[in-house]
């Protein structure tokens, strides 16, 4: 660190008519760090990693990865970054050493060189046993793998990885996590965008917090924790939950704020475990049928719930 | 050089489709086949079965008329009553029955018409219109004796001012005269025969067939722009330092190999299963085959690029290349009128250099022609093509 930022983005704006699907988006990504995007669907994630691949042309505002300007020289941004895009971009009749070769082709990397980097990787990716196989018969994770492998198949200074375990069970997201964390150690920069907290606190230094297009808050997990107040999440389950559940909640001492949907009330409160008794006393006099409780010490999700008055799930949901 | 390694990623893409296979190999031959076997009886033109049917009291016409068609080896001559020969015309068993006009020298020679019926098996269309080709070559052989004759005789009379009985030894000499060059005629018909080689039906259907599912096939490779899209493929090579148009000339090239590889392998195939020959030289009829895969693969790569999915490439398509292959005669052979609206299709100039080839051994010559109308053709398309791709 210390060095120029490897990612400058500046007043980064996007609109499509009337829609503004990224707001005046400003932040830097250092040397070596793992900068995470946290957002529901829809936040505009994809749009801003979409403007920093070259892909989309901003409306207004400027970004320069490793130096070069995203829309004024695009071809040396291209060729410093690596992309994974949210979808599974191989060639699926092809095998997986097939489409790495193809997309070091397009990167120009030297033929001599070449063939040993992809068998590097498929080393790195853990396939390099079903190098040969055709990707249409890998697995979910397994294709994931692959398709980071071809965002790396360069060694670009920086990856940008847009939703990569989106769709794929815990046990994978878990190993895919690893990997890209291992990355990271080795000194790869990383723009993640993710809307698991799991991810974003696994892996990145910093998080920028993204909801309707904006950046509402930038920093480390502590900073951000910080920056609210300390406030435990309780999260309650029950079934017959009133409709008005959560404005009876806001009513109790220490309760913060508190989202309803459907089965599920979400609380923040300042000191959970002195509150848990009212809200329990609270929603079981109004007839509720409480399941499971969980109270956990300020996260991401606190983060997100306080700076948007939603939580991450109930956001993805309705964008669903 | 990117461009090459996106349009090798292609064809081995393609190579692995199993429907590209089906579409562009197997079914074309097998079409070819069945449309072979169903016009079979176009099969074997060398002996076209014909009936000659004569005037009752001059049997020495239509034994003349079998004995000077016999001669070429395009026939297969037999002479029957007016009845059997329309039976069996309707029956399948015959091609023709040529029905010679009743007193013919007497209406020829007294300067008035004759009109010979020809009774045609609709069914053999190749075979049918060859007789009647015939036909109209022996009236204008007909035509041009009985004018000779007529004027020698008119001029005799009005400088030797001939008795009755001259005016008949002279009418008998010119009926003589007419019949010796009718068994005998001056004008071969067997030069018309020079041109034309022995074709079958799969003859026509082969290049036809060719045409047609080339066009099908590489519709469904230029297809892959928004197959690639919709995998998200084209806009990770989008990320890549790859320009858009080195993706745009891969994606062009990929097609376009395709087509000539399919072409080439359709050419040999058909060769090889039913014996048809392209000609005597390799080198036009693979030139014919870069030219029509050109055609082609523009025609398909704009409908691609013209339409906003993969659907609406297929539906346009399909509905373009069934109407271009209707018209320009690659189902069946179109009539002679309707020549005008054929020529607008690339299906016609395509069919017309392999018809030069097969039918008339005819050479480079045979497809300049068409192939300066694909290439122009392609070269429009491709262009349109590249500035619709660039800007989308």
């Amino acid at each position: 660190m210390g060095s120029r930022p490897v990612l400058e983005v500046k007043n980064l704006t996007k609109r499509y008519g009337s829609i503004t699907a990224v707001d005046d988006l400003s932040f830097t990504v250092e040397r070596g760090e793992v900068f995470g995007f946290l957002g529901p669907n829809g936040a505009g994630k994809t749009t801003a990693i979409s403007i920093l691949s070259c892909l989309v042309q901003p409306t207004s505002g400027s970004a320069t990865v490793c130096g070069h300007d995203v829309v004024r020289d695009s071809l040396e941004a291209r060729r410093c970054m690596g992309v994974v895009p949210q979808e599974i971009a191989l060639y699926p009749s092809l095998s997986a050493r097939q489409n790495l070769l193809f997309w070091g082709r397009m990167y120009s990397v030297p033929a001599s060189e070449l063939g040993r980097r992809v068998d590097e990787l498929l080393e790195v990716v853990g396939l390099a046993d079903r190098a040969n196989d055709r990707i249409d018969t890998y697995s979910g994770g397994m294709k994931r793998r692959i398709n980071i492998a071809a965002g790396l198949i360069h060694r670009p200074e920086t990856l940008f990885l847009d939703e990569p375990t989106v769709g794929i069970d815990p046990q994978t997201r878990r190993s895919i996590l690893e990997l890209i964390k291992s990355l990271n150690e080795d000194g790869l920069t990383i723009l993640y965008t993710t809307h698991y907290l799991e991810g974003a606190e696994f892996l990145c230094r910093r998080v920028g917090i993204m909801d309707e297009g904006r950046l509402v808050a930038v920093g480390t997990r502590a900073e951000l924790v910080e920056s609210i107040g300390a406030a435990d999440v309780i999260t309650v389950v029950a079934d017959n939950l009133p409709t008005d559940a959560d404005a009876l909640a806001r009513g109790l001492d220490g309760i913060r704020r508190a989202v309803l949907a459907d089965d599920r009330l979400t609380l923040e409160a300042t000191a959970g475990s002195r509150a848990l008794p009212r809200v329990v006393e609270q929603l079981s006099g109004a007839g509720a049928g409480i399941t499971s409780i969980e109270v956990s010490s300020p996260n991401l999700e606190s983060v997100f719930l306080h700076l948007t008055g939603k939580t991450l799930a109930r956001s993805n949901e309705d964008q669903a | 050089m990117t461009f090459l390694h996106i349009a090798a990623k292609d064809l081995r893409i393609r190579l692995r489709d199993r429907n590209t296979l089906l579409l562009g190999l197997l079914l074309p031959a097998a079409l070819t086949a069945i449309m072979g076997f169903a016009f079979s009886s176009d099969s074997g033109i060398s002996e076209i079965p014909i009936t000659i049917v004569g005037p009752e009291d001059a049997d020495f016409l239509s034994e003349a008329a079998a004995g000077m068609l016999s001669r070429h080896e395009l026939f297969d001559v037999a002479v029957s009553d007016e009845t059997r020969a329309i039976e069996d015309v309707r029956n399948g068993h015959r091609a023709a029955a040529i029905v010679i006009p009743d007193s013919l020298f007497e209406a020829v020679s007294g300067g008035h018409s004759a009109e010979f019926v020809v009774y045609e098996d609709p069914v053999s269309s190749v075979k049918s219109s060859i007789v009647r080709t015939m036909m109209e070559q022996m009236a204008d052989a007909g035509n041009a004796m009985s004018a000779l004759g007529r004027s020698i005789f008119l001029t005799i009379d009005d400088v030797g001012e001939l008795s009755d009985a001259e005016r008949f030894a002279l009418n008998g000499w010119m009926f003589d005269w007419m019949r010796e060059r009718w068994e005998d005629p001056p004008i071969a018909i067997a030069s018309s025969d020079e041109s034309v080689r022995e074709i079958s039906a799969v003859s026509y259907f082969a290049p036809a067939f060719t045409v047609f599912f080339t066009l099908f096939t590489l519709l469904s490779s230029a297809r892959s722009i928004h197959e690639e899209r919709d995998a998200g493929t084209y806009g990770r090579l989008r990320t890549t330092p790859v320009t858009r148009p080195s993706i745009i000339a891969g994606k062009m090239l990929a097609t376009y190999t395709q087509g000539v590889v399919q072409v080439l392998l359709l050419i040999g195939l058909s060769g090889v299963l039913f014996g048809i020959d392209w000609g005597s030289s390799p080198t036009a009829v693979a030139a014919m085959a870069l030219v029509t895969a050109a055609g082609a693969s523009g025609i398909a790569i704009f409908i691609a690029a013209a339409s906003r999915t993969g659907t609406q490439t297929d539906q346009i398509g399909t509905v373009v290349v069934l109407v271009m292959s209707v018209a320009g005669g690659s189902m069946w052979p179109m009539p002679e009128s309707f020549e005008p609206v054929s020529r607008l299709t690339f299906n016609y100039w395509a069919q017309q250099g392999f018809s030069n080839l097969v039918v008339h051994d005819s050479g480079f010559a045979g497809i300049a022609i068409p192939t300066a109308v694909i290439l122009s053709i392609a070269a429009v398309l491709f262009a349109v093509s590249v500035l619709i791709l660039r800007r989308d």
